[in-house]
């Protein structure tokens, strides 16, 4: 996404910005779906003239692109094994399925799994397990489901692959996954811990279960949840490769979608060998029916917008008037890209605000002396964007997943109830960050 | 020969306050299958069946929608589920009934009746009628089949 240098008329930018805050209306309203309002918006964009096909395809990232198929593909073949149900069970076992324990527990299993491979899966795969202990206990799942919104999400913020926004941010600058964990997982961790604190306090030291129904928990065999061994094996040696290959990429010289598609292709081989053509046939299009397409097309349609609104210069005039705003102040700009992206990202989609202030952060390099200038700016926009999301029940789509599940066991999570609880803890992890950044970068 | 004069006009049925352990007497007593559910008015608002007994003795993880698939790793003993249907015992029908179960209308034609009863892989189904959704009976398989093996004798 790099701005383009010729210089585009007056009009061309009102149009841009026309199109721009109509497209953000429309997918903020979510009365149309997101993927159509992107492709539409991309396709106007062409259209009206504020950019060619050319540039458009420029515009769109395809490391981003690649780096998220290739691990939903892995994913959607994992998932298969039965591997998350077995941590699940394994964690709350190591605890003689102590309730509190518990949920400790199933938070850091939530935590390290949405740190690696997507949240939504993760929550996908936790909460149904995690259901059936609640029931066996005989105690509220309320607890528990709170815990794993905010476990998946300040999981997801410790590394490059771990949410979208730092997929596209690492994308962008070249950050590396190495970056991201030797930059953000110290303060996630404060953060995991803060945010149990208050959860004992509230809930965790009221909960209890008899003896009984604990060793029902405690009878449960979690290595029949792993339903197929060999997939498994298969599964953990490419996650492995995936991650390795991620820890040397820069050594290696390769980009993060190369490693996560050949990754892809990799499990998919193995777990397809030997297999006839028509078996694969299935079981390929079945990890491919697995990618969630709305959100990839989502996302080509998001960074042609972006590109084309960038294009314009109007994203360097916005940056031009915050920088005015802060007086040209680098732990000014930090906070207020920090709380400004928490506080966002709690009420609107964080996908498409990465992807305009990328470009605006951008633009702010040649005012702090460079992009390495940048990085207090980069890690306050990761930062706030992913852990924002924990802020409201619609702040992130594993939020609403793991509300749909509550909903389904007769537990509903009320959008107020949620809120005033989970903002001001999503304010305390904006608060510690704030200090880390401050105290490490500023 | 329509639904009304193959249907049974005096089926069991149940009030949405009755409880599940009525419900469950009656099922077992009877061997029934489905158990429509009327309000005041005598109209139809759902019903209860021995998929919904089956439902609310199994865990809710379990029964779900995108639930767990795979159970295996669980050793519920039969005294558990015989204990949770216990506990479930005193809660209205109206918590369990499927309000998705297809009905028909009095003056459907034998022949749709068959089509509907394997369609939906049911053994029986409400009639109700369209205007003021009055339960008039309830139309079963063997209602169905005793009607034509006598027509053949």
């Amino acid at each position: 996404m790099h701005g383009s240098s010729e210089v585009a008329s007056v009009g061309t930018m009102w149009l841009a910005a026309i199109l721009f805050v109509i497209t953000y209306a429309a997918i903020m309203s979510e009365k149309i779906n997101r993927a159509i309002v992107s492709l539409l918006a991309a396709g106007l964009m062409i259209l009206l003239g504020i950019l060619n096909q050319e540039a458009a395809i420029r515009g769109i990232d395809f490391n981003t692109i690649g780096l998220l198929i290739g691990m939903m593909v892995i994913v959607a073949v994992t998932r298969q094994s039965g591997v998350f149900q077995f941590m699940a069970i394994w964690s709350a076992k190591k605890v003689n399925a102590n309730p509190w324990g518990i949920l400790v527990m199933i938070s850091l299993v939530t935590a390290v799994t949405s740190a690696l491979l997507d949240n939504v899966t993760t929550v996908l795969l936790v909460v149904p397990v995690t259901l059936l202990i609640t029931e066996e206990l005989k105690v509220k799942p309320y607890p528990y489901l709170f815990a794993m919104i905010f476990a998946s999400n300040i999981g997801g913020t410790s590394t490059l692959i771990g949410d979208p926004p730092n997929i596209m941010i690492g994308s962008a600058t070249g950050l590396t996954f190495n970056d991201f964990a030797y930059h953000l997982t110290p303060v996630i961790l404060v953060i995991m811990a803060a945010t149990l604190l208050p959860i004992y306090f509230i809930w965790g030291r009221h909960l209890q279960a008899t003896s009984e129904d604990r060793q029902r928990v405690m009878q449960f065999n979690e290595y029949e949840a792993i339903s197929n061994v060999r997939l498994l094996k298969y599964c953990l040696a490419v996650i492995g490769l995936v991650i390795g290959g991620f820890v040397f990429a820069k050594l290696l010289h390769l980009e993060a979608a190369t490693v996560a598609m050949t990754g892809a292709a990799l499990l998919l081989l193995l777990a397809n060998f030997g297999h006839d053509p028509e078996h694969q046939s299935k079981h390929v299009l079945d990890a491919f029916n697995e990618v969630e397409w709305i959100t990839i097309f989502f996302f080509v349609g998001l960074f042609i917008v972006v590109h084309g609104v960038d294009g314009t210069g109007l994203l360097k005039l916005l940056a031009e008037k915050m920088m005015a705003l802060t007086g040209g102040n680098l732990t000014a700009t930090t906070m207020v890209i920090l709380w400004s992206s928490a506080i966002l990202s709690a009420i609107i989609d964080n996908i498409p605000f990465v992807a305009t202030m990328i470009p605006m952060i951008k633009a702010m390099a040649p005012a702090f002396g460079g992009s390495e200038g940048l990085m207090p700016l980069w890690w306050a926009l990761s930062l706030g964007a992913c852990l924002g999301g924990n802020g409201t029940l619609i702040g992130a789509s594993a939020n609403l997943v793991v509300a749909g599940f509550a909903e389904r066991a007769g537990q509903p999570i009320r959008f107020v109830q949620y809120t005033l609880m989970a903002f001001p803890l999503m304010l305390l992890s904006i608060a510690i960050s704030a200090v880390y950044l401050y105290w490490r970068y500023l | 020969m329509t639904a009304r004069t193959l249907m049974n006009s005096q089926p069991v049925v149940l009030r949405p306050t009755d409880t599940v352990a009525t419900a469950t007497a009656h099922i077992l007593k009877h061997h029934l299958r489905h158990l429509p559910v009327i309000d005041e008015e005598g109209c139809y608002i759902g019903t209860f069946s021995i998929y919904s007994l089956l439902r609310l003795t199994l865990p809710k993880a379990v029964t779900m929608k995108e639930g767990l698939t795979d159970v295996s790793f669980v050793n519920e003993t039969t005294q558990d589920l015989a204990q949770r249907l216990r506990e479930r015992g005193s809660e209205p029908v109206l918590n369990w009934l499927s309000k998705e179960e297809p009905v028909m209308h009095p003056d459907v034609s034998t022949m749709e009746v068959m089509l509907l009863m394997l369609r939906a892989r049911t053994t029986s189904a409400p009639v109700v009628d369209k205007n003021s959704h009055r339960l008039e009976g309830i139309v079963s398989f063997w209602d169905v089949f005793e009607k034509l093996m006598g027509e053949d004798a």
